[in-house]
């Protein structure tokens, strides 16, 4: 009995997942790296500096590696106790960017901070805030979710997926459905209410794709309905809603096995991939490093994700392993997704890829996750 | 920690497994399985391809006289897809203002039909500088102004049919001619010389590979290569030669329309024609023209379709776009009866100086029995009374060649079909070969060619109640050029040309040259073309009477069919051999409502003694040959003879023929007696050159004094 004293005396930071923290650092030097390479040749061509889009990550990576160090350091169960207040004031902002947001590819998401040149996207902050408030809020049911409490988990999701939806982002609302299906399905919610409430929610997309032919109002905008459409045959629209996924595939395809080499691949370097150092920067990774990069990479991510699960199986208590599972699937979702339709298997979403994507928010928010990860590692011996 | 908790952890552990595993797949697919297709994906991704039109090269006569060129030409074009309902009324308005054209014409060309109905139409062209920029500081949507290197012909419409004219790629072409490097937009050759040496005039294109990103900056250039001009084609024909014979051929024309038919009693129609000047020395084509004819500039620019149809459709002058000299194909008439002259005394059934009497009809005798028709008149049913080979080719008696080509039927064996054979001797039936394209064969029937068109057509090939059978009077018919037999002016010219020069039978040549306008080979043949020697015929003892007879035609003295035409001809040192032709056209003229009217056929060889050019002359439904073609060719000539004196001395290219030697007994030969009787090139016997008799000018072998008297 006295190795647990011992270990209680003993600062929990001996006993941190440090592995966890350098692959992160690790991968978004990596991104750091395919920022540069997405953006150089046009910048330099504009005749701005070539840099201007990687320095600008770098100062994202270095506030994230002190985000993450400060998650890291505080014990995660402070955290449940400010849970509902963080996630009200997330919804706050979620409300107010509507109002007070600008618009950027036909959402308004982000909040312009004066004197700085970037913004501020709420939705990233809110999947920090849902994490830790849905693993709290099913943390104290004990492993046995009742009908009643998963509607309200539901609910604490409805809000946030309410507010996004008029932004709209159809793809940061998949990664809440992802961290709230994962979370609910270990916190022990039956498997027949997991089946019955997915049915009536595919019902309800499968309503809001087709409301317009329903009779209703087009709840779907009509370029999120041409890269849905996109998706299932390509060959519609090649100029237009499918562009992104031929280039993308052709940049990945054209990398070959070993690569072009940083900074030769064409169709990273003359723009032809749109949005490229952001929601396709898999594209730059897949041309320039090939198979063997695209290998490296999804191992990298394969390790992270794995020592969350480990974590998250030896958490010392139910809220470590919730919020661990939360940023889990929410790691998994974007990844899968982000790469999946990078590579034309998922439709066309706007999710960043974590670490990799040009920036600051959704890069701040990854780092802090896996603080809090290492956190709960750290903590993993105490009862 | 529960159980259930760890179950559903290891369940979460899975899908994320099988999620990577499903990545790893697709990366594999796509870069290892797929990478070499999407890799060209991606080359052809960044590199835009700029295509330099290269310049067309020109097409020029004997002497270097551009017959077509290119020039630098404001074009103004609209494209009316792109206007909202009315928005088209108010552009043509200001358009209309601006350049002083009235808004009629623009709606006018905006029908055009040469071009793709949603392509910009070209609504005004040949405009200055000024315009240029008034047009395009007006910046009316949907019109453009543009300099473009437009074809112009400048000798208008001399030789048009030979040079063909440039337009729009047609759909079926279209694709080839992309990949090969053409712009959409580029004209290419659509007939004549113009479409037979599209690859020569083209050109290579420039090409210039950019490297461009998704907004189409350009960032490098990757290759780049010059384009190469097209070469020039430099033509036998001469221009002024070739603008006489057109006019000449043209006047000839409406002097026919003013001659009223003794057949109908109405004036001939003589709605077209055509005429071709060779050089029977080495097959050169110096002159070919066509009625009615066009200027193929109103071809190159925009052309209303008023304008279109009054030229191209007109039904009083039909197929303006034919080249009648190698596409008419016409019954020869009279001119046939060479062919069956020779193949009569091929076959030995002609004793060329025995005695014929003519009564203006030939019978077919009751011995052999007769189906369909059996009595055959001549023209105008005209008896000649005694008449030999000789002047039975002078004086075209129609019944001497029934004679023999009814002959000719009963010989069982290959010789029944000397008459046919002996045609396709001398090129009839096949193309001449010469280069231009949609060149027609003709016909030499016989009983398979009857058949099968009789098989095909019953009803118009029996009208008489006939049989598919071949006949002794299809035959006889042949035999005088009528039925089964049909030609073109070019195979006409060519035979008697291989006549004249005594067998060689030329493929003629209407290129001389392709000379090359690149940098490194500029002003280098690539081509020559030679001489081309399709056939050397031996013609059958007795051809020199045949001769003697073509020699006849022109002579008042001797009652040549042509004589009237060549009264006034001053034919010292160019005096002219050839036949005429009458040839009755099947069929009804579509627009008259009668009967067709008879074409008229010279063809005639100068000078007569020692040829040196050939003219074939056909003027469809314009009467006599002799009256209404031989004056033409007359004229030819003249202008020949004039222009002769400016040309290099030719290549020689013919096989002069083994002189026909008479037998002399070996004690006689050397002997004065014969001075004059035998020809140049026979081991025996005094040869006086006649051109040098002082007595006999023309060379014809009778004295002046005697032929004027008589």
């Amino acid at each position: 009995m006295s190795i647990p004293i011992r270990k209680e005396l003993r600062s929990p930071l001996r006993y941190a997942d440090y592995s966890l923290a350098v692959v992160a650092v690790l991968l978004s030097a990596i991104g750091v790296a395919l920022n540069y390479s997405a953006t150089w040749r046009v910048l330099e061509f504009n005749g701005q500096d070539p840099a201007t889009y990687a320095k600008r990550q770098i100062l994202f990576v270095l506030i994230g590696i002190l985000v993450m160090a400060g998650a890291a350091f505080l014990d995660y169960r402070l955290y449940r106790d400010f849970a509902n207040q963080a996630y009200l004031l997330v919804m706050l902002a979620l409300v107010g960017v509507l109002f007070f947001g600008v618009e950027r590819n036909g959402a308004r998401a982000w909040y312009e901070v004066p004197g700085l040149t970037f913004q501020i996207q709420p939705a990233e902050f809110a999947k920090v805030a849902v994490v830790v408030a849905l693993a709290a809020f099913v943390a104290n049911q004990d492993g046995h979710l009742r009908l009643v409490t998963l509607s309200n988990a539901y609910l604490m999701l409805a809000v946030p997926l309410g507010l996004i939806y008029l932004q709209p982002d159809l793809g940061t609302m998949l990664v809440f459905v992802a961290i709230g299906m994962g979370v609910l399905l270990v916190a022990g919610a039956q498997i027949k209410h997991i089946v019955v409430t997915t049915a009536i929610g595919l019902l309800v997309v499968v309503g809001v794709f087709n409301s317009d032919d329903l009779g209703g109002p087009a709840l779907l905008r009509q370029t999120q309905e041409q890269r849905l459409t996109a998706f299932l045959d390509p060959a519609f629209d090649l100029q237009g809603a499918s562009y992104n996924i031929n280039q993308s595939q052709i940049a990945i395809g054209a990398g070959g096995i070993n690569g072009q080499g940083w900074l030769k691949g064409t169709q990273t370097n003359l723009n032809l991939v749109p949005e490229q150092e952001t929601d396709f920067i898999f594209t730059a990774l897949g041309e320039e490093f090939g198979f063997v990069g695209v290998t490296v990479l999804l191992l990298l991510y394969a390790f992270l994700l794995a020592r969350m699960w480990f974590i998250s199986r030896a958490s010392s208590d139910l809220f470590g392993a919730f919020a661990c599972v939360g940023a889990l699937c929410m790691f998994t979702f974007q990844i899968f997704q982000n790469v999946g339709m990078t590579m034309g298997i998922m439709p066309i979403t706007g999710i960043p890829l974590p670490f990799l994507s040009h920036g600051g928010s959704s890069t701040v928010v990854a780092f802090g996750l896996v603080g809090l990860v290492v956190n709960v590692s750290a903590r993993r011996h105490l009862a | 920690m529960s159980d259930q908790l760890n179950r559903r952890l290891a369940f979460l552990g899975i899908l994320i497994v099988g999620l990577f595993a499903a990545l790893f797949t697709r990366a594999w697919y796509l870069q290892v399985l797929t990478t070499e297709e999407l890799a060209d994906k991606a080359l052809l991704n960044h590199v835009e391809v700029v295509i330099t039109q290269p310049t067309r090269g020109r097409i020029l006569d004997r002497h270097g006289v551009v017959l077509a060129d290119n020039v630098r030409n404001g074009v103004v074009t609209v494209d009316q897809s792109r206007y909202a309902p009315g928005q088209k009324e108010s552009v043509l308005g200001k358009l209309s203002d601006l350049l002083d054209i009235p808004v009629s014409t623009f709606e006018a060309r905006l029908q055009d039909l040469q071009s793709h109905p949603l392509a910009a139409k070209v609504v005004a062209t040949g405009l200055d500088e000024y315009g240029m920029l008034r047009v395009s500081e007006a910046s009316l949507p949907g019109v453009e102004a543009k300099w473009v290197m437009s074809r112009v012909y400048p000798q208008r419409e001399i030789g048009s049919h030979v040079i063909g004219y440039v337009g729009a790629m047609s759909e079926s072409q279209t694709s080839r001619l992309l990949e090969k490097g053409y712009l959409p937009s580029e004209r290419v050759g659509k007939s004549g010389i113009e479409q037979i040496f599209e690859s020569d005039l083209h050109g290579e294109p420039g090409r210039t590979e950019l490297e461009v990103d998704s907004t189409g900056r350009v960032h490098q250039i990757l290759t780049q290569t010059a384009p190469k001009p097209g070469s020039d084609i430099h033509l036998t024909i001469d221009a002024d030669l070739q603008a006489a014979a057109e006019s000449y051929l043209r006047q000839g024309l409406i002097a026919a329309r003013k001659t009223v038919s003794d057949d109908s009693g109405f004036f001939f129609p003589a709605i077209g024609g055509a005429a071709v000047v060779m050089d029977l020395r080495n097959g050169d084509v110096l002159a070919m023209a066509s009625h009615p004819t066009y200027d193929p500039n109103w071809l190159v620019g925009g052309i209303t379709s008023l304008e279109y149809q009054s030229v191209f459709e007109n039904p009083y002058a039909p197929g303006a776009l034919n080249n009648r000299a190698i596409q008419g194909v016409y019954s020869p008439g009279s001119v046939f009866k060479l062919v069956t002259a020779l193949a009569g005394l091929e076959s030995r059934l002609i004793s060329p100086r025995a005695a014929y009497y003519d009564v203006g009809y030939f019978q077919i005798p009751e011995k052999y029995g007769c189906t369909g028709r059996c009595t055959f008149y001549n023209a105008d049913k005209a008896p000649l009374g005694i008449v030999d080979l000789s002047s039975a080719i002078t004086r075209s008696s129609d019944a001497y060649f029934y004679k023999v080509a009814h002959d000719l039927y009963w010989i069982r064996g290959d010789e029944q079909w000397a008459i046919q054979d002996m045609a396709r001797l001398l090129g009839f039936g096949s193309q001449s070969g010469v280069q231009l394209p949609f060149e027609k064969t003709g016909r030499v029937g016989g009983a398979d060619v009857k058949k099968s068109l009789f098989e095909a057509n019953p009803d118009a090939y029996n009208p008489y109640g006939e049989s598919p059978q071949w006949l002794p009077g299809d035959n006889i018919n042949t035999g005088i050029g009528q039925g089964f037999v049909s030609v073109t002016p070019i195979q006409i010219a060519n035979a008697y040309a291989a006549f004249a020069n005594g067998g060689t039978l030329f493929s003629p040549n209407i290129v001389e040259r392709v000379v090359s306008r690149t940098e490194d080979q500029f002003g280098t043949s690539i081509v020559d073309f030679e001489p081309r020697i399709q056939r050397i015929a031996e013609f059958p003892e007795g051809s020199g009477v045949v001769r003697e007879g073509l020699q006849g035609v022109t002579s008042k003295a001797r009652r040549g069919t042509a004589w009237r035409a060549f009264e006034e001809y001053d034919s010292r040192g160019y005096a002219i051999a050839g036949k005429t032709g009458t040839a009755q056209a099947e069929g009804r003229n579509p627009v008259l409502m009668r009967k067709k009217e008879d074409s008229a056929v010279f063809v005639a060889w100068a000078p007569k003694h020692d040829p040196r050019y050939v003219v074939a002359v056909v003027m469809e439904e314009a009467g006599f040959g002799g009256e209404a073609a031989a004056p033409v060719a007359r004229r030819i000539f003249e202008a020949l003879r004039a222009y002769e004196q400016r040309w290099p001395d030719p290549t020689i290219a013919f096989v002069a023929p083994r002189p026909e030697c008479p037998e002399i007994p070996e004690a006689l030969r050397g002997d004065q007696a014969f001075v004059g009787y035998v020809p140049e090139g026979c081991p025996w016997g005094i040869q006086v050159p006649r051109a040098n008799n002082p007595e006999d000018a023309d060379g014809d072998g009778i004295p002046d004094l005697e032929e004027g008297s008589r």
